[in-house]
Formats: structure tokens, sequence, C-alpha cells
């Protein structure tokens, strides 16, 4: 086992442990998800005073809940008293929480209401209610916090990605957005970082996502078909692009290890700008709002994943988000859920369940063949006999912006290499 | 009733057997195949959707299911799915599923209550709604590669 982290990343190159040894896996639990600023929940999901819903911050179970000043609560959701979980189900509306083992009850602020048989206990003891998590920040309705009492401020550490919240929030004519539908929980055997590097590996698609690509090439009346099979068929068929065209397809790595890649989707109902009636609807909404140029501006900006590290990717073309949730060093949970755009036309809000389904369920055609090579990649870094993973690819092609960012061709493994750079500044310091 | 029946057996063996063309043969040209992620799901409009596909979209999958590059079946996945409680009442069917599944060295269960509804038509009664309400729709699942 290497005992210090930043052994294992080298300027071309990483160690395989980095993706294996448990001891680096808790090692990552405290020096990232102990510290780093982590998404929690979306403001629309406790929009009432006495809503709440459960979630997870890094390895712990954490109640959001909205208090009656409209403030927002984070609390451990565990009893001051026996540690008994005080919250069993997924969402609801109190006005306190109380635990089902003795009853001791709690405001929604955490502070202590009272326990039974309060008279059994010392003048001069003070009981305590329930833990609040240090810090709670909110960005565009994106809840975020942090284990950490110290550390930059939200703001900064989205850096360069808050465009990522500004553009979804951007595309609703009413100016907000609610989250909706559910959630597509998707699991693999393998390590988290997988799922981030492979969100922004434009080489993969033409090999992983062959089968798909395809079956709809061998199709072609699909694209004729009802609107969610034209929608399948399209996604599908744009995985099958040449190298030279994803080449094309910019990749940005930002400060504090966040990477978009702009967008490939160019044809159909797909494509950044359509020509049909509920495009039009929702246009002239958003002409409405913020005027024919920014309205021009919002829709021109076309980018697929945005990656805000360590573990969330943005989709704000297609209001979708995934946030990757570690479990152990080789098991990982990805919850998919997305976002309705206040003010536009409903048939879009079907479009964005649409292509969620169609591109992250644990059964779509793109996403199951994503899993598969997850879990092989798992498997095959568990042998030994090539220790250091190269992570070269592309790297001539790297150019820094006037605005700080690197900037690649879409081949590149600059993300990778961008990722692990941060990693292994928060897991050395 | 008895026809009835039959189809929606015969369904789940074809699957077993791995026949995917014949068992999208069994769905009608305007049929849908729905796992909902929410029990009593009212429509996919409501929520997320494991799967929610009209024919010719799962066409596109069975055709899928052939290709050797398709990685996530290879090897290839071995089924059994298990109908029972079978009851009929007009175009509708209510089943119970279990579906026990073999693949890479690894075993595991799906289980769901399913709704078919199904047409007469020129030849043969046809599926029009293939609908499998899993117990666990919300919770995370690993790849999905052959239907349920």
């Amino acid at each position: 086992m290497h005992t210090v982290a930043e052994s294992l990343v080298r300027e071309n190159s990483v160690h395989r442990d980095a993706y294996t040894d448990p001891a680096i896996f808790q090692l990552e639990q405290q020096r990232i998800f102990r510290r780093a600023w982590l998404y929690v929940a979306h403001e629309s999901e406790v929009q009432k005073p006495g809503d709440y819903v459960l979630t997870r911050l890094g390895p712990d179970e954490v109640i959001l809940a909205r208090r009656e000043d409209g403030a927002l609560s984070l609390l451990h959701n565990r009893c001051a008293h026996r540690g008994a979980r005080v919250v069993a189900e997924p969402a609801g509306n109190a006005r306190q929480l109380r635990c089902p083992y003795h009853a001791w009850s709690y405001r929604l602020d955490g502070s202590l209401i009272g326990v039974p048989l309060s008279e059994g206990y010392a003048p001069e003891c003070k009981l305590k209610g329930l833990a609040a998590v240090p810090r709670v920040e909110s960005y565009k309705g994106f809840v975020f916090a942090s284990h950490s009492a110290a550390g930059p401020s939200l703001h900064d550490f989205l850096g360069g990605l808050r465009s990522a919240f500004d553009n979804l929030v951007d595309r609703a004519p009413a100016g907000s957005i609610s989250r909706f539908g559910g959630s597509l929980r998707l699991e693999y055997r393998g390590n988290w970082k997988m799922f981030l590097e492979n969100a922004v590996d434009l080489v993969h698609p033409g090999f992983v996502h062959r089968s798909s690509v395809e079956a709809a090439r061998s199709h072609p009346e699909a694209l004729h078909a009802d609107a969610i099979t034209q929608q399948g068929a399209q996604m599908f068929l744009a995985n099958g692009m040449r190298a030279t065209q994803w080449d094309e397809v910019p990749l940005h790595a930002f400060p504090g290890g966040h990477v978009y890649m702009g967008g490939f989707y160019k044809q159909g109902v797909i494509a950044p700008e359509r020509d049909d009636p509920v495009f039009a609807r929702y246009r002239k909404a958003l002409v409405e709002r913020h005027g024919e140029e920014k309205a021009a501006a919002v829709l021109a900006v076309d980018r697929f994943n945005n990656i805000i590290w360590p573990n969330i990717s943005v989709n704000a073309r297609f209001g979708a988000m995934r946030v990757v949730r570690p479990l152990a060093v080789d098991h990982t949970v990805v919850d998919v859920v997305c976002f309705r755009l206040d003010g536009a036309p409903a048939e879009m809000h079907d479009l964005t369940l649409q292509f969620v389904n169609l591109a992250a369920s644990p059964a779509s055609l793109v996403a199951s063949d994503d899993l598969e090579i997850f879990e092989r990649c798992q498997r095959g870094l568990a042998s030994s006999g090539n220790e250091w993973i190269d992570m070269r690819r592309g790297v001539l092609a790297d150019r820094r912006a006037a605005d700080g960012s690197i900037v690649s061709a879409g081949t590149s493994e600059l993300p990778i290499r961008h990722q692990f750079e941060t990693w292994k500044a928060w897991m050395s310091a | 009733m008895i026809d009835v029946e039959a189809l929606v057996l015969r369904e789940a063996r074809l699957l077993d057997e791995q026949r995917y063309p014949e068992w999208l043969e069994l769905f009608a040209a305007d049929a849908i195949y729905w796992i909902p992620t929410r029990p009593n799901q009212a429509s996919p409009q409501e929520a997320l959707s494991i799967i929610y596909e009209p024919r010719p979209l799962l066409a596109v999958r069975v055709e899928r299911l052939a290709r050797a590059e398709m990685h996530v079946q290879s090897p290839p996945s071995r089924t059994v799915h298990h109908v029972s409680a079978v009851e009929v009442d007009g175009d509708q069917v209510r089943s119970a599923l279990i579906v026990a599944e073999w693949r890479a060295g690894e075993a595991r269960w799906f289980a769901g209550r399913v709704t078919h509804r199904v047409r007469k038509e020129a030849n043969g009664l046809r599926i029009v709604l293939k609908r499998v309400d899993l117990i666990d729709g919300e919770a995370p699942h690993r790849a999905i590669a052959v239907p349920l």
C-alpha cells in the first residue's frame, strides 16, 4: 500500500492503487468528501416551511429542511441520544423531528425541544440537539455543503463552472428551475472516479457504444417514427462520429478540477436550436424574459457534460444532473435527476424525461455499456503487472486560454490529467 | 382466455431462450414496453422510467442484442422469467414476475408485478402494452441488458 497518496500521481500517469486500494478510498473520504463542497439537493425540493428531504453529504446521511424563517438547515440524521436515524422517509413535511426510540424531539434547526423524563437528569446536564453541518450554501438554487468549517467559499470553489448552473437557470423563461420526475439510480462495481473520467472521454463512444450506433444505423426508419424513437435514434447515431469530428468538440479544464465538453448533437430534436412549434413557443417566452440578444446567447451555449469536481455532472441543455456517490473503492451509485425549466412548454419537460431515460437509465442502450466497462476496468485493475496507467493521449493539443482554463481537442485525455492533478492537491494537503 | 395466458407465458420463454426477434413479433406496431421507476406511476410524463419504449425503439433494442459488440452481453445473460399468479381480465393480464439472471459469474434477481394489455389482430393476439412494476424501481440498479 502507498501511504502517501501524492506518490500515486505522476505528470502523465496514475498508479492503479488510486482506483483499487481501500486505504486510498478511506483517505479520499476524509480529505475530499469531508472537506470539499458537495451537492446535497435543490431548493425546489424544500420549498415550504417544514419541508425536508433525506440526502447524503459524503459518507453521512443528512436532513435538508426548510425552517419557519425560510432558512435552510442541514442536520445529521442521527439522534443526539442513542444514535438512531430520526427520519426514515425520503421526504416529507414536519413541524418538528421526533426520534422513534425514546422520543427526543428537535426543531428544524436541530435544537432540542425536549426529552421524556427530563427531571431524571441533573440540572447542569446540557443535552445536545441534532448536529448541524458547518457550512451550507446555495448557488442559484443548488444547495451545497461542506463538512469542513474552513475552506474556499462555494462561489470560489465552483469557479469557472458556475457557468453551468447559470446557463441552466438562464434557460428557464420564469427565471427558476424545479427538480421533477424523481430519479434514476445506477450502480456499478467500480471506482467512483471512472464515471467522471468517462463522461468527458470522447474516444470511448465510438468503441463502447458501437452496438447502439450500428443498431440505429440498421433501422433508418426509426428517424421517422414517433418522437421518442426519433430522439433515441438521433442520440445513438451521434455517438458514431469519426475521431476527427470528436476532435472538433472542445474540452475546457478550469482550476479546481472542473471540466466541460462542448456539445455534439447537431441535428433533429436534440440540436441546440430546433425548428418546431414547441421550441418556437419556448424561444418566444425566453425572449420575453431576456430580450432577443441575451436569449440568443443563452441558447447558443452548446455544451454537453459539465463536470464539477469532485462528483457531479451537469447537462444544462437537457436539464439533467448526475451525482456520483462513492460507496467503497470498488462500488459506486449514481443518482440521475432532472429539472423543469419554469415557464417553458410542458412538452420540453417530456423531452427532458425521455432524454434522461434514453441516455442514463441502467437499461439505456448507451449507459449500460458504460457500466459494463467500469466493472471490467475495476476487475482488470485488480491484476498486477502494469502498475502505472498512462494518461498522455492528446497532451500535445493542450493550450492555456486567456481565462485561465486549459483547452484541448475532444480526443484528449486532458480531463483525466486535470482531475488527477486536483485529486493529488486535495489528497496531499 | 387460455390464448391470452399462453401469450404471456410464451413471451417470457422467448426471452429466456434469447429469441429476441420472435419476442419482438409478439408486440403490436403501436405497442409500448414500460418499466416505470415509481409504484403506481400514472404516466411517463410524471417521472423518469427505466424503460419507456414504443415498438420502433424496441426494435433498435432487439437489433442491438444481436450485435457482437454489445459489451454488456459479452458473455450473454442466462435468465429464467418465472411468471405466476396470472389473472386475465378482458384485454388485460396481470401477473407476478421474478427474473433470475446469471451473467459473468454473478447471479441477481428482479421481482415485480406485470400488466399486459393485448389485442386480437389479423395475425393473432398481440401485446399492446407490457408494463413491469419492479418492487424496487427507484433503487440503484446495475446494467439491465435483457428485457424483463
